[in-house]
């Protein structure tokens, strides 16, 4: 076909458009409202953090509340400082994702590239259903039934590797530790980690995975060579997810962990850590109101730091499925 | 000088051919492989009296390893070391998933069913000590709670959560990206933060002290996300061509979306609010902060303390007596109860749409 030179000269014929009907008009402008709503929440929820948060963080300065190590309300003056629920909080979700990722990883890849269909749509409804169990109840199971449970684990650790510094354990009380609390956090992430993992596994170019085992690959060079890295970045965003998720875990770690002042390290399997969530919830009922605003500091510093990994993993897994547009 | 190229063939890989019959050979070394591991690691449990778990791990778990292997190796030569670990791994991961939840359940149900009657369900918990006998008092007042208070959050929630979807999916609205990103970092909000929130809102400043709807408002940031994103899947599977039909007729978009897509993705939108529901049911940090808990009957949501489920688990719990952590298990076993309805009622729900999609 022959491009007619002159055809950009010749004037075109506009599109006849009517603009919006006023109904129209309100109907998007309802429909924007809405969707800047979750904007103005968010914001509010800073707003009045901050608010109420001020007279901590001046009277104990900022370094001091993020990184001290002593909670005393009856001390003049008060002493409100963070540091040993923070980096329990930390610790905590260290352990749970460490637990949880080969997991979920793990049942992603049963579901979607090993089990018959069937027996895959079972184990989805599984994973959905411990994702919907509420972390109260989760709390209650791991206080009265899986925490003597995992104390009989820590202690065989602490029998078999006790040399090693993070599985020491001189008071040889095995209950309430971040262990427990790990384990615990663990159970309420894989379902996180693994729905996101199915979904991007399930997403991925089949034919890429047929021309492995075509050229002779075989399950396991496969998983390693082709699945695992197309797959990487979705999956760590995934991580991430339940990684906020960890970190904002509230009652369930609440029951199975023995918050302290005295700041662990990293001996796991002792009696002692922190969470800045159930802190904040079991101080609050008996604060006072210089103690509420410390807790609101805290609870700032949790909203921020959530804010930044959640936004980090959903802008990663946005990335990692480019077709969802 | 001539180049001399090699052209006798490769051996092919045993598993170039997947579909090809299994020998019964294979087939037996395979059975061997998980019979003989669970076998002897049953004998150092029933024989020399070994700890379950520590057989687990120190038993089973090598020597499963080790006759994979070995029958990976036979039929598939090296390579097969590698199959046989990946295959060994996933599966034990998975069960101890299974195991996990299993023990969950279980424990729940089987300690619930204990304190459950119809004392318990109907009665509240006026005049009940932590130590008073099962017989006495319930949870009436809390599942009422749960529900005037999850539900004021849901006549909120929904519409907001379906116009925000619908500003996702129908408008061509330029910062789509920037809202789902916030509804994504929504999603991840630790539910203590929104109960803070909430009590530095409204009832540190002084507008009202404890009361039911400060909870309800409490639950709107950690339901909106699930609701709006759900909302949005559904809308998303409507056909293009349904609703540029609508608009092709001369119908104004809000026309179209209500009388096309709507009516479309209606099971989609019942789900969507189903799981929602299912996501703050069971919240607790957030009402502890807002609502405190009572012990009488409150059908008023906009004054006084509000018990609910989840407050009234939290708080038996903390009695710690043995008749408390009994009720806790009940109160446990009704919101799981609930949940489980919740949850059926939404894969019933999303099962009719692709029916209705075939």
């Amino acid at each position: 076909m022959s491009v007619n030179a002159d055809s950009n000269t010749v004037e075109r014929r506009k599109l006849a458009s009517k603009p919006f009907a006023k109904s129209d008009r309100i109907f998007f402008a309802v429909a924007r409202g809405a969707a800047y709503s979750s904007f103005v929440i968010i914001a509010l929820i800073l707003i009045f953090l901050v608010g109420k948060a001020l007279p901590a963080l001046q009277t104990q300065g900022l370094i001091d509340f993020a990184f001290g190590s002593t909670w005393n309300s009856a001390a003049t003056p008060e002493k409100f400082q963070l540091g040993p629920m923070l980096w329990g909080s930390i610790l905590i979700s260290i352990i749970g994702v460490v637990i949880a990722v080969p997991l979920a990883i793990s049942i992603a890849y049963f579901i979607e590239f090993m089990a018959p269909k069937t027996l895959a749509k079972a184990v989805t409804t599984i994973v959905d259903l411990l994702a919907a169990i509420p972390s109260i109840v989760l709390g209650l199971w791991g206080a009265f039934v899986f925490s003597p449970i995992a104390a009989g684990w820590a202690k065989m650790l602490n029998q078999s590797l006790g040399w090693v510094p993070i599985f020491d354990n001189p008071e040889q009380n095995f209950l309430r530790s971040p262990f427990i609390a790990g384990i615990v956090v663990a159970v309420m992430i894989v379902p996180i980690i693994a729905s996101i993992t199915r979904e991007i596994f399930s997403q991925m170019d089949r034919d890429i995975i047929n021309a492995s085992l075509a050229l002779g690959g075989n399950r396991e060079s496969t998983f390693r060579r082709v699945i695992l890295p197309t797959a990487s970045s979705g999956v760590i965003g995934g991580v991430l997810l339940g990684l906020g998720r960890a970190l904002g875990e509230t009652v369930a770690v609440l029951y199975v962990l023995n918050i302290s002042f005295d700041i662990n390290w990293g001996s796991i399997l002792q009696a002692k850590g922190g969470s800045v969530a159930s802190m904040i919830i079991s101080k609050f009922g008996e604060a006072n109101p210089s103690e509420i605003s410390a807790l609101m500091a805290a609870g700032l510093v949790l909203f921020i730091f959530t804010l930044i990994i959640n936004s980090i993993a959903s802008y990663i897994v946005a990335k990692a499925q480019p077709w969802k547009k | 000088m001539e180049k001399v190229i090699d052209l006798t063939p490769v051996a092919r890989p045993k598993t170039s051919q997947p579909w090809a019959k299994k020998s019964p050979k294979f087939l037996g070394s395979v059975a061997l492989s998980a019979i003989i591991p669970a076998a002897i690691t049953l004998g150092f449990i029933a024989l020399a009296g070994m700890d379950f778990m520590a057989a687990l791990i120190v038993v089973f778990l090598p020597i499963q390893i080790i006759a994979a292997a070995l029958v990976g190796a036979t039929v598939y030569g090296r390579r097969g070391i590698l199959e046989s670990l990946l295959v060994v791994a996933t599966i034990f991961f998975s069960s101890f998933v299974f195991v996990l939840l299993g023990s969950v359940l279980w424990s729940v149900i089987s300690n619930g069913a204990a304190a459950i009657s119809p004392s318990f369900i109907f009665q509240n918990n006026y005049y009940i000590q932590p130590t008073t006998a099962l017989g006495y008092g319930g949870v009436g007042h809390a599942i009422l709670g749960s529900l005037l208070i999850v539900g004021l959050s849901t006549i909120v929630t929904v519409p907001l959560g379906l116009a925000t979807a619908v500003y996702l999916t129908e408008t061509q609205g330029k910062s789509k990206g920037i809202i789902r990103t916030l509804l994504q970092a929504m999603a991840g909000l630790p539910s203590v933060v929104s109960g803070l929130f909430i009590y530095a809102m409204f009832i540190a400043s002084g507008i009202t002290t404890y009361a039911g709807w400060t909870g309800s408002l409490a639950l709107i940031p950690l339901m909106l996300p699930t609701v709006a994103r759900v909302t949005e899947e559904a809308l998303r599977l409507v056909p293009a061509e349904l609703r540029n039909g609508a608009l092709a007729l001369g119908a104004p978009a809000w026309r179209a979306f209500v009388q096309v897509t709507l009516p479309a993705a209606k099971s989609g939108i019942v789900t969507a609010v189903l799981l929602g529901v299912a996501r703050v049911i069971g919240e607790t940090a957030p009402l502890v902060l807002t609502t405190f808990a009572a012990d009488r009957t409150n059908l008023n949501i906009f004054s006084g303390q509000m018990g609910s489920l989840p407050t009234y688990l939290f708080g038996y719990i903390a009695f710690g007596f043995d008749e408390s952590i009994k009720r806790a298990w009940g109160a446990a076993l009704v919101i799981l109860i609930i949940v489980a309805i919740l949850f059926i009622s939404a894969r019933v729900a999303s099962r009719t749409r692709t029916k209705a999609r075939k």
